[in-house]
């Protein structure tokens, strides 16, 4: 009697179980789906607008190419993408496709045997692509192709700083000072800074640091990681400066970087602000927060970060970074097919149309329509050297330490020399 | 939590329901702690054994599977350091604790955990206690006005982040309007974005939110109190508070104080709402436990701190709750009620 | 709060003050106080809630023009698209199909393990009632990262309704046995031992008298266990993709996608209220008689 009950017992334990595995779908492990097709997985962040749109295009044009291919896309918001991937590297469940930033992140992926050589596969596009490759590119191997750099300076509306009476766009620090008071007397706010999201509050930092410290001195401390250079404590001390002016919006400590009509580049997009420091995405990301589709349209601007006076670095050289398609080291091979078609002329034509970003084909360049963004393609193109942003490039441990200690700064709450000792002492557990 | 005593902290006071005077809060003999309670009698057996272990096993292996193991795992990459992918290699031995315990960032994040626990208490108990006889007692509208009550406690943290957080704007949001309307000028950077101010912003959204969940247990507690005390009482003229204050309050004390600790867990474990309305800043100024080592985790990949951090978190609680228990439940059921029987049928 | 007292009255039921009652039957009015402190807790209550769902009744021009004012007009498309889309369609139903089997199991598992941590005697009762008491300490989030590992790569359940429910309601548990348990214990014996006396046996009384008794207890566990799920925000964030996503991701989704569409966000957002307030509110009394653990009799 006893042993009935323990086996009814363990017969409904039993059910439950295949009740489990019976609603698990069919795991990514296979690649197939129903239909016997291939099926491969591309996550990416243009989850607003047209955008979005052309990549779902995109994605239906491939599998009409290819017999028994699906693509699965998953769009989605920036930040929940990284919270994502990250998750996804730990369970090695990963997409196929994903986006890479390159630096010390992908250097940690390359490492942990998660993302796959391309360099004999995609050998062609790489070509293609040039000096590109480089920041993606770990002793030697290519990891992934990147598809959009571009740099960082400051999108601004033309018709606020008419409105404010400013002549030309600010080439130094005292200039932007000058422009930042002439806004605040036209009653206009100057300066949107996502601080809530801590990364658009540190690309000030590392502008600072770009123009303090020389090319030499930069390179060396993310090999050596090492911060003791005095031009870094210079350039917490230009930030303080910045800082004291007071030009940024209101509420900046919150305030979100792209989410939403009331994060920074949603103040930027509706008028409610003067300018903003962003990369190339933000067109693009303006436009998804405005009801008519047109970001700034004819107002947008651009001019990248001033000169500071006295600092050892090359004003001419520019904070940048990019986003590059990588591979999971498991992917089908058709995954590499699919990644060399995003790279292709006409995707990438299609993006620079539709002012995605920077396209690194340079058969695409011409096609950039936005005057301002051909503006960056520019200054990008003439710099002299190109910044990885530091967060990727020291990687996420020592670059989140850096970017906290910043967004302190912002609020007041540090200072010049506690950036680079909450940096160093990151950078030390590292070694 | 306690060991179980069987008679309950209403029984002592219950059974004489004529007279005003009443057992002060926990002022009950205990029933000898640690014995069992006397309704057992049954000597346990081998049977009731294996039918105990066959009733308790699915929920123990679905509590063991997902709850313990992860427990078990985070114990385990909290001795590493480690990013979060390839194999665990870097044993550190008990480095990420001494780095937890020496971050000023953790440290901020604990006082913060505990001035939500005392501010939460503070605020919640005598409010929701308040609104909870309120809504006991017989008025037009009870019960709409209880439905309405409860309204907050049901919605997600993600749907009431969004909504305050739209509200709590500075310049556009509907407060800072509603303010300037009535000529108040509300603070230049807004509600959240301001240091000082952040961390009483978020106790009142967090009030708002989970005052809900403390009526529900108030009025559950109040249930137990029978109509017969309160119309002695009046018999005796005693008036409606007088009532109140020294018959109902003390007769719920047992669920007041678990609703405290069920409060103080809870606040110790505060995230989504933080997360979304201001992800542990301006400055670090509201930043919970659980928001620094989600940080530490996701944004920064030092998966061995990060789990360090959670461990500690548990210490913690855990700590929290003996304490609680040894000094605060030591005289009641560890238990949502006290229990009684009817006396009457 | 200053109390207000009265003269004692020597027979109540007589009493027919205007100013203020007392906690008795007959009561129609009480104080002016007494329903101006409801008023101005039903406004600070409902006011945020308001907020959302009137401007989903705007247009974002509106919205941009003053954000707090009322709908003029009033425009029913936000709530038409929300409603139109598929989207909304599939996020609810894998919402409440995580909620079910999350509530089902909690439900089902809880009340089981309850009964005998209440009821019988045996070893390590109270230890492993402790066990389950120690998990109450033990936020979900904490373990989010171990959790996911297992879900995804051991398991091979992510993006699956079961790969979400199983750890819901494990962590579920705790609260549900801690409920359940007195109100079990409350039980009187004289009912197990006339059952014992009638030949049934502890299953038998279990079937037929303590599952019909502690019916509150389960309704109360298990919409606490529903409300819990279907709100759960940063599990399903890591563990679901796609066609796959609940609700709350689509307000999140929602509102970063459709960013400068703000009046489509609090559309979206109320709707998405919707069902878990009308379940959780059905049956409130229920649950406020299911905490109070003690047997209608």
């Amino acid at each position: 009697m006893r042993n009935t009950k323990t086996m009814r017992f363990l017969a409904a334990a039993a059910a439950i179980s295949m009740l489990a595995t019976a609603c698990s779908g069919g795991s990514d492990e296979e690649n197939t789906n129903a239909d016997g097709d291939t099926v491969i997985t591309w996550w990416h962040n243009s989850n607003t607008g047209s955008g979005k749109d052309y990549y779902d295009q995109i994605a239906a044009d491939f599998e009409a190419a290819n017999e028994g291919v699906e693509v699965k896309v998953e769009a989605l918001q920036h930040e929940d993408m990284t919270t994502k991937l990250e998750a996804a590297f730990q369970s090695g469940e990963m997409p196929d496709i994903y986006m890479e930033r390159g630096g010390g992140e992908l250097a940690d992926h390359v490492e942990a045997g998660l993302t796959r050589d391309l360099t004999e596969d995609a050998a062609g596009t790489i070509a293609k692509l040039g000096g590109n490759v480089g920041g993606w590119t770990v002793d030697d191997r290519v990891y992934s192709l990147p598809f959009s750099i571009g740099v960082v300076g400051f999108w601004y509306n033309k018709a606020l700083f008419e409105q404010a009476g400013i002549e030309s766009a600010p080439t130094t620090m005292a200039e932007l000072n000058d422009a930042v008071q002439k806004l605040k007397d036209a009653g206009i706010e100057p300066i949107s800074v996502g601080a809530g999201d801590k990364w658009p509050a540190a690309h000030y930092w590392y502008y600072f640091a770009l123009r303090q410290c020389s090319q030499d001195v930069l390179q060396s401390a993310v090999v050596s990681l090492d911060f003791q250079d005095e031009c870094f404590v210079k350039a917490g001390e230009s930030l303080e400066d910045l800082v004291a002016t007071e030009p940024f919006n209101a509420g900046f400590l919150q305030t979100p970087a792209q989410s939403g009509p009331t994060s920074a580049s949603g103040l930027l997009a509706t008028d409610k602000v003067a300018m903003e420091l962003a990369g190339h995405w933000e067109p693009g990301v303006m436009q998804g927060l405005t009801e008519d589709e047109q970001g700034l349209g004819e107002d947008t601007g651009w001019f990248p970060f001033p000169a500071v006076e006295g600092g050892a670095g090359d004003p001419a050289a520019q904070l940048g970074g990019g986003d590059a398609w990588a591979v999971a080291q498991d992917a089908p091979d058709v995954a590499v097919d699919f990644v060399e078609y995003l790279l292709s002329d006409e995707v990438q034509k299609g993006f620079a149309e539709l002012d995605m970003g920077l396209p690194t084909n340079p058969t695409a360049s011409q096609y950039v329509a936005d005057p301002a963004l051909a503006d960056l393609l520019a200054v990008r193109d003439a710099s002299p050297f190109i910044q990885l942003y530091f967060d990727t490039s020291f990687g996420t441990s020592v670059g989140g330490a850096m970017n906290d200690e910043i967004a302190l700064v912002f609020a007041g709450q540090s200072s010049a020399q506690g950036i680079v000792d909450a940096t160093q002492a990151a950078a030390d557990l590292e070694k | 939590m306690a060991d179980k005593t069987q008679a309950s902290a209403v029984d002592a006071g219950l059974s004489a329901t004529h007279g005003s005077q009443t057992p002060a809060a926990g002022g009950r003999t205990p029933s000898a702690a640690g014995s069992e309670p006397a309704r057992r009698k049954a000597k346990p057996n081998y049977r009731q054994a294996i039918e105990a272990g066959i009733f308790i096993a699915p929920a123990l292996a679905l509590f063991a599977f997902f709850v313990v193991w992860p427990m078990i795992k985070a114990v385990q990459f909290s001795l590493y350091r480690w990013k979060g992918f390839g194999p665990l290699v870097d044993f550190v031995g008990l480095d990420n604790y001494i780095r937890v315990l020496q971050n000023d960032v953790f440290i901020g994040s604990l006082t913060h955990n505990l001035i939500i626990i005392v501010a939460s208490i503070a605020i919640q108990l005598p409010l929701g206690l308040l609104i909870a006889l309120l809504l006991n007692r017989k008025m037009w509208g009870r019960a709409a006005l209880r439905t309405i009550v409860f309204v907050p406690y049901v919605l997600a943290e993600v749907i009431v982040g969004v909504i305050w957080f739209q509200m709590l704007q500075p310049n556009y949001g509907a407060i800072a309007v509603v303010l300037d309307a009535v000529g108040i000028q509300g603070p230049p950077q807004g509600f959240l974005g301001t240091v000082e101010l952040a961390l009483p912003t978020l106790m009142v959204v967090l009030t708002w939110k989970f005052l809900g969940f403390a009526i529900i247990l108030f009025l559950a507690g109040l249930q137990g109190v029978p109509e017969e005390l309160h119309e002695a009482a009046q018999i005796d003229g005693a008036s409606w508070w007088q009532t109140q204050v020294k018959i109902t309050i003390p007769l719920i004390g047992p669920t007041l104080r678990t609703w405290a600790f069920l409060s103080m867990v809870g606040s110790l474990q505060l995230f989504d709402m933080v997360w979304i309305l201001t992800k542990g800043g301006p400055a670090n100024a509201t930043t919970t436990m659980v928001t620094f080592l989600i940080n530490e985790g996701t944004k920064r990949s030092n998966y061995g701190i990060a789990s360090a951090a959670s461990v500690v978190l548990f210490i913690i609680a855990l700590v929290f709750a003996l304490v609680y228990q040894r000094f605060v439940l030591r005289r009641d059921n560890p238990d949502i009620e006290p229990q009684r029987k009817k006396v009457t049928r | 709060m200053s109390a207000v007292t009265t003269t004692p009255r020597p027979n109540p039921d007589k009493a027919v003050t205007p100013k203020r009652r007392r906690g008795k039957r007959d009561g129609h009015a009480a104080g002016p106080f007494v329903y101006f402190m409801a008023i101005l807790l039903v406004c600070v209550t409902l006011g945020p809630v308001m907020f959302a769902v009137l401007g989903g009744f705007r247009t974002n021009a509106q919205l941009a023009e003053s954000p707090a004012g009322l709908p003029d007009p009033w425009v029913l498309d936000n709530y038409i698209r929300v409603i139109t889309s598929e989207n909304f369609w599939i996020y609810t139903m894998n919402s409440t199909i995580v909620a079910v089997l999350t509530t089902a199991m909690v439900v089902i598992f809880g009340m089981m393990a309850a009964y005998p941590l209440a009821r019988f005697k045996f070893k390590y009762r109270e230890q492993i009632f402790m066990i389950f008491v120690a998990g109450l300490l033990f936020p979900a989030t904490v373990a989010v990262i171990p959790l996911f590992i297992l879900i995804t790569k051991d398991l091979g359940l992510g993006n699956s309704w079961m790969g979400l429910a199983l750890p819901q309601a494990a962590f579920a548990l705790p609260m549900t046995i801690v409920i359940l348990r007195p109100f079990l214990q409350a039980i009187p014996n004289e009912l197990e031992e006339a059952a014992n006396l009638d030949g049934t046996g502890r299953i038998g009384f279990f079937w037929r008298i303590v599952l019909p008794l502690s019916g509150p207890g389960m309704v109360t566990t298990g919409v606490l266990a529903f409300v819990g799920s279907w709100n759960a925000y940063l599990l399903p964030l890591l563990l679901l993709q796609g066609d796959m996503k609940t609700l709350p991701l689509g307000v999140a989704d929602f509102s970063s996608q459709y960013s400068s569409d703000q009046a489509g966000v609090f559309a979206f957002t109320t709707l998405s209220m919707i069902p878990a307030l009308i379940f959780f509110l059905a049956m409130q009394n229920k649950i406020v008689n299911g905490l109070q653990g003690a047997v209608k009799g």
